[in-house]
This record gives structure tokens, C-alpha cells and sequence, in this order.
């Protein structure tokens, strides 16, 4: 170690647990982090800071605006650039002795195992259940310990697997929410620094695990509700019939999960406004379609909407006009969204959803449903 | 017999946004049950058509994991209902 290590990383060689020996472990190590986003952008500058000798980043978007608030790892003239590319300059002028690699793709089924390969640790700060499925497959498949953390408006979890000493992600939550269960991804918003809580805990795990001190997160679910400010804490443990790493996987093979909530898909369906649908009432080529259950219809609906819940929508399409844009509606607008998904997967070029659903209908429109 | 219900933030638009509401109920089934009748719609999100918890959601009954939805839920106890998040 040179004299500008033993200067630069002194706070950690003063402490037992890491000393020279660990922080050489930490210049040996290559850690992959996964979407740099709310969690990645925290957990990776921590990274760089520790001296971890090489860091993958995986991302193929560009740094928006609306990043900003929460993505601590990039400044205002980083707007519009490609992350890996921002990402690499601002950790090389933080650490100028670590190496970082950029992989400036999807993460999917053809190309994970090619970039797992070269690391030791993985750490997800992804925002797609398809991808989060996809980095704990395959590090059960490859034996990579991997680092799980997510968000959700003012709530995240965290919790790690380490192969052979616990359970995997799928152990938690076997399989993520069905259609018309998934939370409003365009809508649901996130508390800016919530995720700098969460990515900051994911690089304290790595931390721990390459060093090779403390209790590791293994097979405890860490939640952290920034409402309350409170932790939470949950055993869970193995599951025998968990689907890749239990007694009998039947996921040997990786494979990509459809994306419900993308971007790209979100581009392509009509958002109507409580106000914009009450104008478009008597337009003759739109189909109102109620998709919540039918006991919750059955408590008032729009008048002339169809119900199709949303977990039959698949397979009752073909109820669907051809010459009539379905307008998709629910209670709050989630399940509505993840019909358009839907519609939009089986082909339909033109699908609308009322923003905001029943809900905001009921407060902007002030009338119909009386009951939600 | 009453309880508290901690809520998963995705199912927070159900009660207004309340992140921990009271419930009564001597089993998760009437916890989810007394839930259902003030905020309609909730149940459907834990509960498939199968009477099963949804493979998505966890529900633990203070730290005791419930695996069934006839988990004892005793008046004082907080029911903790935890779901996937997805957010990055």
C-alpha cells in the first residue's frame, strides 16, 4: 500500500475490522452495481470512496432533469448524458486509483451471465421486477453474493443472499405481482432521499462481505419507512420449493421476464384526465373498460363502461371492438395502467387510461362513483 | 379484539394514504376481512382466488411470519403487511 493510501484510507486502517489487511481486500474486489439510479447513484460513490478496486455500472439511459432530486452522484451539467459515461467521470475524479467499467446495456437473459462473470459481489438498485428477478437468478445460477434494495414513495427494503448461507430474493417474494397488481410506477413518485438511505445500506453490506466482518443481511428482510422514521426487521427463511434455489429449481436457465411498467410502453397509451374523459363522454369511439373486480364495479361505475377485470383482460380481448379505443379504468389508476400494458403487449395500437382513476374522478368530476 | 396494521406503501392508496391503521380480527383472516369492509378493493391485492397470499406480499404477525391466512392474531399485536417494492 502506497504512502497515498495508507493517507487516503486512514480512517478505515485505524479501525481493527478492516485494517491494511481489509482494505487490500477492498482494492482486490470487484463489485457490479445494477441501474444507476436513486440507490445505485449512493451506493456507488460510497464504493468508490472505500476504495473498492473495480466497479461495474450497468445502465443504458441518459441523466434526465427530474433525476436530480435524488441521484446525488450526478450534477446539472450531466443532464442529458449517458449515466455510465457521467458516472465514470465523477467516480475517477472521487477515487482516481479504482477502476470502473461502464456497461452501457439492458441488463437481459443473453447478456447477464457474460457480465456477471467478472465480479464478485452484485448489488441491484434496479427499477423493473423483470430485472430485479433476473440479477437474483442469476446470482443464484453463477454463486455471486448478491446485495437486493428497493424503493416505493416513502418506503424501501433491503436484504442480501449469500450462496450457500441463506435464502435467495425469490425466498422472499417467489414471483413479483401478477398484472393489475403492480404498485403505479409512473405515479407513484419517491422521497429524494430515501433511496441514499437504502444504497448507502447496500455498499455497507458489500463492505462487510468483502471485508469479512459483521452480520450480513442474510435471511433478514431490513424495511425502512421514512414516514415514521422506523426500521423494521424480518426473518425469513429458505424455501424448500423456491423456484432456483430450492430442492428442485425449475429456473436453470435465465430468461427475461416482460417488462409491465417500461417506459417505452408508458409512451404509447393516452393518459385522460378526469376532465378530459368527461369531455370525450359521448365520443363514439371510445370504449370505457372498468377493469376493477366485479364487486368493486358493482359500488358505482361510469356510465356505459364494460367491466373486464383486469386478471381476465388477457384472455377477453376479443371483447374489445376493433373501431373503439378502450379507455381503461380503475380505482386509482395502477390497475388501469397495467391493462394498457396488457392491451398493448397483445398488439392494440391505441389504449387510454383515466389518470388517477375513480379517485380523482370522484374529486375533480364531482359525481359518479358514490362508492369506492 | 384490536390490532395494529402496519400498511405496505403500494396499498397506502387504499387508506388515504394512513401508513398504520387499526383492525379487528382474531386471525389474519378477519384482520384482512375488517380491513376489506372500510377500504374496499384492499383484500384483492394480498389474497388470490386461491384464499392464498399472494406470492408478492409477506405478512407477519409482530415477527412470526404468517404462512396462512388462519395465523392467530392476538388484541395488541401488529400486523405487518409487506410487499415487493420495485423502485430503484
Amino acid at each position: 500500500m502506497s504512502s497515498a493510501e495508507l493517507a487516503r484510507y486512514s480512517r478505515h486502517l485505524a479501525l481493527r475490522e478492516i485494517g491494511v489487511v481489509g482494505q487490500e481486500k477492498l482494492k482486490a474486489a470487484k463489485v457490479l452495481v445494477i441501474g444507476v439510479g436513486g440507490l445505485g447513484s449512493p451506493s456507488i460513490l460510497y464504493l468508490a470512496a472505500a476504495g473498492v478496486g473495480t466497479i461495474g455500472i450497468v445502465d443504458f439511459d441518459r441523466v434526465d432533469v427530474s433525476n436530480l432530486q435524488r441521484q446525488v452522484l450526478f450534477a446539472t451539467a450531466d443532464v442529458a448524458q449517458l449515466k455510465t459515461e457521467a458516472a465514470l467521470q465523477r467516480l475517477l475524479a472521487l477515487n482516481p486509483d479504482i477502476k470502473v467499467i461502464a456497461h452501457q446495456v439492458k441488463l437481459c437473459a443473453s447478456n447477464v451471465q457474460e457480465i456477471f462473470d467478472s465480479y464478485d459481489i452484485v448489488l441491484d438498485g434496479t427499477d423493473r421486477f423483470g430485472t430485479r428477478y433476473l440479477t437474483n437468478d442469476a446470482c443464484v445460477i453463477l454463486g455471486k453474493p448478491l446485495v437486493s434494495a428497493a424503493v416505493h414513495r416513502f418506503e424501501g427494503q433491503t436484504m442480501t443472499y449469500v450462496p450457500g448461507h441463506g435464502p435467495c430474493y425469490r425466498c422472499l417474494f417467489p414471483e413479483p405481482p401478477a398484472d393489475g397488481l403492480v404498485p403505479n410506477c409512473a405515479e407513484a413518485g419517491v422521497l429524494g432521499v430515501l433511496p441514499g438511505v437504502l444504497g448507502t445500506i447496500q455498499a455497507t453490506e458489500a463492505i462487510k462481505l468483502i471485508v469479512g466482518f459483521g452480520e450480513p443481511l442474510v435471511g433478514r428482510l431490513l424495511t425502512y419507512d421514512a414516514m415514521d422514521m422506523r426500521f423494521g426487521e424480518f426473518q425469513f427463511t429458505r424455501r424448500d420449493d423456491c423456484a432456483v434455489c430450492g430442492i428442485k429449481p425449475t429456473i436453470t436457465e435465465l430468461q427475461d421476464a416482460p417488462e409491465l411498467c417500461s417506459a417505452e410502453m408508458l409512451q404509447h397509451v393516452l393518459h385522460l384526465s378526469p376532465r378530459d374523459l368527461q369531455a370525450r363522454l359521448d365520443d363514439p369511439t371510445l370504449l370505457l373498460v372498468d377493469v376493477r373486480e366485479p364487486h368493486e364495479y358493482r359500488g358505482g361505475f361510469l356510465p356505459e363502461s364494460i367491466n373486464v377485470p383486469v386478471a381476465q383482460l388477457a384472455t377477453r380481448l376479443d371483447e374489445l371492438p376493433s373501431n373503439r379505443m378502450p379507455v381503461f379504468i380503475c380505482r386509482s389508476g395502477a390497475r388501469s395502467l397495467t391493462a394498457c400494458a396488457i392491451a398493448s403487449r397483445a398488439g392494440l395500437q391505441s389504449v387510454a387510461h383515466l389518470e388517477g382513476g375513480l379517485l380523482a374522478w370522484a374529486k375533480q368530476v364531482n359525481c359518479l362513483p358514490p362508492e369506492l | 379484539m384490536s390490532c395494529t396494521v402496519k400498511i405496505a406503501s403500494p396499498l397506502r392508496s387504499y387508506t388515504n394514504g394512513a401508513a398504520s391503521v387499526n383492525a379487528k380480527g382474531a386471525s389474519v383472516t378477519e384482520v384482512l376481512a375488517d380491513l376489506e369492509r372500510r377500504f374496499t378493493g384492499m383484500r384483492f391485492r394480498m389474497v388470490d382466488e386461491q384464499e392464498q397470499i399472494r406470492r408478492h406480499i409477506r405478512i407477519f404477525v409482530n415477527t412470526r411470519e404468517a404462512k396462512q391466512l388462519s395465523e392467530h392474531v392476538a388484541a395488541g399485536d401488529t400486523v405487518h403487511l409487506i410487499c415487493a417494492l420495485s423502485g430503484g
